[in-house]
């Protein structure tokens, strides 16, 4: 929205600097966005009389002789001194004309702040020295007319004065952020937008209509003795709680007061509007003034459609399915159940807060004119807004929810613009909303508001502040107040809105700053945060793996890339791309691509992984009826299984993690990148459950080939959650290492096989056998498996560390030991090498 | 004769030195002592230094610019990166752990109910429509801001207010927004969001608080500033403003918007199950996503998710 720091001025007695004011305004009341200061914009133009103009032969233009005052045209044209010659292209100069002049030198005001600021110069054209030039309304930045120049009414201007004195534009204009405006539809017209202004800055608001907070009722009947003849009839109170229409006859009606540019031609400028007709100009400034938009029908037409003669019916009704209206535009729209129609009869002519019907149009025959001022469900209208994408001043305002108990401000003004225009007031008729026109009061203490703000304001000093916007208190008690919400404040209705007015109005940044206290208790760890953090340690810092964050939404055609079927996923219905359809069940796919354009890009030899959230349909709901969600980490490697198995080696040792590692049949790897035969399931032992954790394997030939991946890759995934469930993680058992005081003595051990012996049965074996003697301490470490090309056997070879809690092992025990073992690994066919 | 030779004989004629002692009366004795071991102290530096040197010389010299010795190769090199907004997440987070704030994390998939109705947003709401939200078919929906989480803090640490006096847990999590993407919006980001109850809490705790987790943040004094703003779930609401820190090249005369804050709205405690007339809270939240654009000169925030490891082995 833009305010015109001027038409503030008009309201409010400004006496601090602009800047202080706008930083008052952006700190107390709203953000501003930009400020366009016109005051610079409009330097070295003059107002000038056309003395003479003549056509150059052979071209469009005109040489022209102007009247700039006698110091300028003295000074400008060093060749005639009673006058400045221009040359002229536009169709409309003429003899006589008052035109605005941008002197030599000058900036053209459309141009200015830009990035290609132009200069009007004096030129040699067509053999003829021009001085300048003459402006046209776009040239001026006012509006985009280019048709020709500005005409300026000679009634009241003199030649020589400064355009910018002569039609106010020594002004800034402030663009404020609508958004933080949300709640505030009064500060949507000048008159409120002033009112908070004098809020801020500690003064009194003098209202510039006697008829602010009058009932409608009242206000009418003080001005006008005869109800028109016709109904209104509002069929849902809730999409339209109060309409009034107001009639005016013209006996002719006002002819565009242009070329002349008028003040108030200017305001429109200034607001970000133009002028276009005078009864249109007239409801866009009472909406630019009150905050209330209006609309005006054609009387006769409006009879005319509703199929009557006399008495016209206007009822106010939601759209019908398929039922069709075309708008003033010319567009014809199809429209929504949720549409607001205002219709004559039942015909709908206007889609209410939005725009006008064709059918109801004013024109050059108009000869009667109804007038309405209404409140409209904000909540239909912002659907309106979207379903037809109208973005006009009006719907903007309504939007904000326009009071409904508010309307004798606009009807005031209303009755005396189409006045001022010849048109005769003949009367209103209105539903009026049934609520009361007061709210009740809400009851506020002062050492609550005190205690919220964490301030310390008189008594005095909080109701001055209220009193200044307009809010009526009264004193109840030492200690209480009670404020009584005007009708177009539609956002008090707490004690702690009163406060908010009171804090804010009296600047936040005013509030002394103090801590709250605390008691010294511990703040409560999430365990599941802290094991992410150790796990990307582990990850990143350890194994020099890169940690990706990618979106959760991903594509179908990237679940079905990676063989998993999409059917399980929250599908989002309101996608910005297919791309992003799926609220992902699986980091997986996601790593696979991201290794794929990675290796794309020249890197090499790198591991991605990721931590996040997934869900899919069959996780089910939570108590709260909410999906339930895994944390997950994924995995993602361009080398093979044994290589992914030891990660998740790492994490169960580094995590002290009870995991086992399980081989499953096909079936559970269908509907997944895995490779069966090259993965296996991880479970989480917890008490005498396993809990199934996720997967690790090598991805399918199918997969690997549908993300164009010609290398080996691997990948794991699992879930955290249940890792911080189990309450004696292993990390918490003694370290072996500690527990003997004799040293250890190391021995390498290499048994020969068959070659499908399975490495674990080995392993297992010895170290069940190692077991057995409760004193022995040992580590055991694999060091090699090694298999001749054509033998039907391998070679697995351990690194054993070994020492006793009571002793220090001499070599002929150490071989017993041995001896021992290898007995007892025999029954696998295993023999010592 | 050396240097190093001379002052070996030097330190040797200090013997006959310390002999004249004897001669010397009681009250000479002390200062002619200490004179004497500060020369000795001296010469066995003297006699260091000149050790060292010799070592040095004897050393082949080396081009201690190279990255790496001659003939050979470059060395290893740490390969592993965490990515910049999970460690900024961590350190946000340790920051608040050290006020006193418990940390919970934001969930990505939600409801109507956390998402709006808990937060006092009226049903069919426009500002509803203002957070520009996905949605499941079922219904559900990817929330557009962490405050999606200050129901289930409230309710979950409500008998903090029994046990403690105050609610205190700040939330990080990732939201998303349908919006189109560019450098400055991208439709999946990460917000910080803060709550505080207790039967005293104020505004001007409120700024307090924030301000000083900005200040812990930047390691320097930072001015604030405020603006009105509407939040259906806070009244007052405020957009909260810091001066732009020294780390960041701010001069006192520039403003960085860090997000919105204000006092929790009653009926928001009432929905929890809180007593609005004995407590009082305050709540506030901002994008995490700027703080580590602005800290490391990030221009294009699309980078954050792209899985580019041309980005992600910057950090």
């Amino acid at each position: 929205m833009l305010i015109s720091l001027n038409e503030l001025k008009k309201l409010v007695d400004i006496k601090i600097p602009d800047d202080e004011l706008f930083s008052l305004i952006g700190s107390r009341l709203v953000e501003i966005e930009s400020v366009d200061d016109w005051t610079k914009k409009f330097h070295k133009i003059y107002i000038v009389k056309v003395l003479s103009c003549e056509g150059i032969e052979g071209t469009h233009l005109h040489l022209c002789k102007i009247d700039a005052g006698q110091d300028l045209n003295s000074e400008i044209d060093p060749e005639h001194s009673d006058y400045i010659q221009v040359v002229c292209g536009a169709p409309n100069v003429k003899t006589g004309m008052f035109a605005a002049w941008i002197a030599p030198g000058a900036v053209v005001p459309a141009t200015a702040g830009t990035s290609e600021p132009f200069e009007i110069s004096a030129r040699k054209l067509r053999g003829y020295m021009s001085y300048g030039m003459l402006a046209g309304a776009d040239e001026l930045g006012l509006g985009d007319d280019h048709s020709g120049i500005v005409e300026l009414d000679p009634t009241s201007l003199k030649p020589g004065a400064l355009l910018s004195d002569a039609l106010d534009l020594n002004d800034k204009i402030i663009e404020v952020e609508n958004k933080s405006l949300t709640h505030r539809p009064d500060c949507f017209g000048i008159y409120g937008f002033a009112r908070e202004v004098a809020g801020i800055l500690g003064q009194e608001f003098k209202e510039p209509l006697a008829s602010i907070g009058e009932p409608l009722k009242d206000f009418l009947s003080s001005h006008s003795s005869t109800a028109p003849d016709f109904s209104i009839n509002l069929l849902d109170r809730s999409i339209c709680p109060a309409y009034e229409a107001l009639v005016f006859d013209f006996s002719t009606l006002p002819a565009r007061k242009t070329p002349y540019l008028a003040p108030d031609d200017i305001f429109l400028f200034k607001s970000g509007m133009r002028p276009i007709s005078p009864l249109v100009d007239a409801t866009n400034l009472i909406m630019l003034k009150t905050g209330q938009p209006l609309h005006a029908f054609d009387y006769d037409k409006f009879l005319a459609v509703g199929s009557k003669t006399s008495a016209p019916e206007i009822s106010v009704r939601l759209a019908r399915n398929g039922e069709k209206l075309t708008l003033l535009d010319g567009r014809e729209i199809t429209l929504e159940r949720t549409d607001i129609v205002i219709c004559s009869g039942d015909t709908p002519v206007a889609l209410a807060g939005a725009m006008g019907g064709k059918s109801t149009e004013i024109d050059a025959s108009t000869k009667k004119i109804i007038v309405e001022i209404a409140s409209f469900s904000l909540y239909n209208l912002r659907k309106t807004q979207m379903s037809h994408g109208i973005f006009s001043e009006a719907i903007t305002r309504f939007t904000k929810g326009r009071p409904a108990t508010d309307l004798a401000p606009a009807t005031d003004l209303s009755i005396q613009s189409f006045a001022a225009l010849g048109g005769k007031f003949s009367g209103a008729v209105f539903e009026d909303a049934p609520e009361p026109l007061e709210n009740s009061p809400i009851r506020v203490s002062i050492p609550e508001t005190n205690s919220l703000l964490g301030s310390n304001y008189s008594k005095d000093l909080i109701i001055k502040t209220l009193k200044n916007v307009n809010i009526r208190v009264e004193s109840s008690s030492e200690n209480t107040l009670e404020v009584f919400p005007p009708v177009w404040r539609t956002d008090l209705h707490i004690k702690e809105d009163v406060i908010e007015e009171v804090g804010r109005l009296l600047g936040y940044d005013n509030l002394p700053l103090s801590f709250p206290t605390r008691p010294l208790t511990c703040a409560k760890i999430d365990p599941l945060l802290s094991l992410k953090s150790r796990v990307r340690s582990i990850l990143s810092d350890r194994l020099g793996f890169n940690e990706l964050l990618t979106y959760s939404f991903v594509s179908r055609k990237l679940f079905e890339k990676a063989d998993s079927s999409p059917e399980d996923a929250y599908e989002i219905v309101n996608s910005i791309s297919p791309e992003l359809e799926l609220f992902r069940p699986s980091l997986v796919p996601t790593l696979v691509e991201k290794t794929y354009e990675n290796l794309r890009a020249g890197h090499k030899d790198f591991t991605l992984y990721e931590i996040n959230q997934v869900s899919k349909k069959s996780f089910g709901l939570n108590e709260e009826n909410v999906p339930n969600l895994k944390t997950c980490l994924s995995v993602v490697s361009l080398r093979d299984f044994y290589f992914i198995k030891s990660v998740i080696l790492e994490l169960k040792k580094s995590l002290g993690l009870d995991l086992v590692l399980k081989s499953a049949p096909r079936s559970a790897f269908e509907n997944s990148p895995f490779e069966p035969l090259r993965s296996l399931e991880i479970y989480l032992t917890s008490g005498s459950d396993e809990i199934l954790l996720g997967r690790l394997g090598e991805l399918k030939s199918s997969v690997k080939k549908s993300f164009k991946l010609s290398e080996v890759c691997s990948a794991l995934e699992i879930s955290l959650e249940p890792l911080i469930l189990v309450k004696n993680p292993k990390s918490s058992a003694p370290l072996k290492i500690s527990l003997s005081k004799f040293p250890f003595v190391s021995r390498d051990l290499t048994f020969r096989v068959s070659e499908d012996t399975p490495f674990a049965a080995v392993e297992s074996a010895l170290i069940s056998a190692l077991s057995e003697d409760k004193d022995l301490v040992f580590n055991l470490t694999p060091t090699s498996i090694y298999k001749k090309p054509v033998s039907s056997t391998k070679n697995l070879s351990f690194h054993l560390d070994l020492t006793n809690k009571t002793k220090t092992l001499n070599s002929a025990e150490i071989s017993a030991i041995i001896e021992d073992i290898t007995a007892r690994l025999s029954a696998l066919g295993a023999e010592l090498v | 004769m050396s240097k190093l030779d001379e002052l070996k004989a030097e330190l040797k004629s200090l013997g006959k030195e310390y002999a004249k002692i004897k001669t010397l009366r009681e009250s000479e004795r002390k200062a002619f002592g200490e004179a004497l071991n500060a020369k000795k102290a001296r010469i066995l530096s003297a006699i260091k230094n000149s050790e060292n040197e010799a070592d040095s010389s004897a050393l082949a010299p080396i081009d201690l610019t190279a990255p790496f010795a001659e003939n050979s190769s470059p060395l290893p090199a740490s390969k592993g990166t965490k990515h910049p907004l999970t460690t900024e997440l961590d350190l946000v987070a340790e920051i608040y752990r050290n006020m006193g704030f418990t940390i919970i994390e934001s969930r990505q998939l939600d409801d109507e109910f956390h998402m709006f109705e808990s937060l006092n947003f009226p049903e069919g709401h426009p500002a509803r429509d203002g957070y520009d939200t996905f949605r499941t078919r079922e219904g559900f929906i990817p929330p557009a801001h962490t405050s999606t989480m200050q129901y289930r803090a409230l309710t979950r640490f409500r008998s903090d207010l029994d046990n403690y006096g105050q609610i205190a847990v700040v939330i990080p999590g990732r939201v998303f927004r349908n919006e189109d993407v560019d450098v400055t919006h991208e439709h999946t980001f990460y917000q910080c969001e803060g709550i505080f109850v207790s039967k005293s809490a104020t505004l001007g705790q409120l700024l307090a608080t924030w301000k000083n987790f900005f200040e812990t943040y930047y390691g320097q004094k930072l001015n604030i500033k405020t603006q009105p703003g509407f939040f259906p779930f806070t009244e007052p609401s405020l957009e909260f403003q810091i001066e732009k820190p020294a780390a960041l090249g701010g001069k006192g005369d520039d403003w960085l918007e860090m997000g919105g804050c204000g006092m929790i709205h009653p009926n928001v405690l009432k929905t929890a199950g809180i007593d609005p007339d004995v407590y009082k809270g305050f709540a506030w939240g901002g994008g995490i996503d700027r703080l580590v654009m602005l800290k490391y000169g990030i221009s294009d925030v699309r980078y954050f998710e792209s899985g580019k490891l041309d980005f992600l082995k910057e950090f």
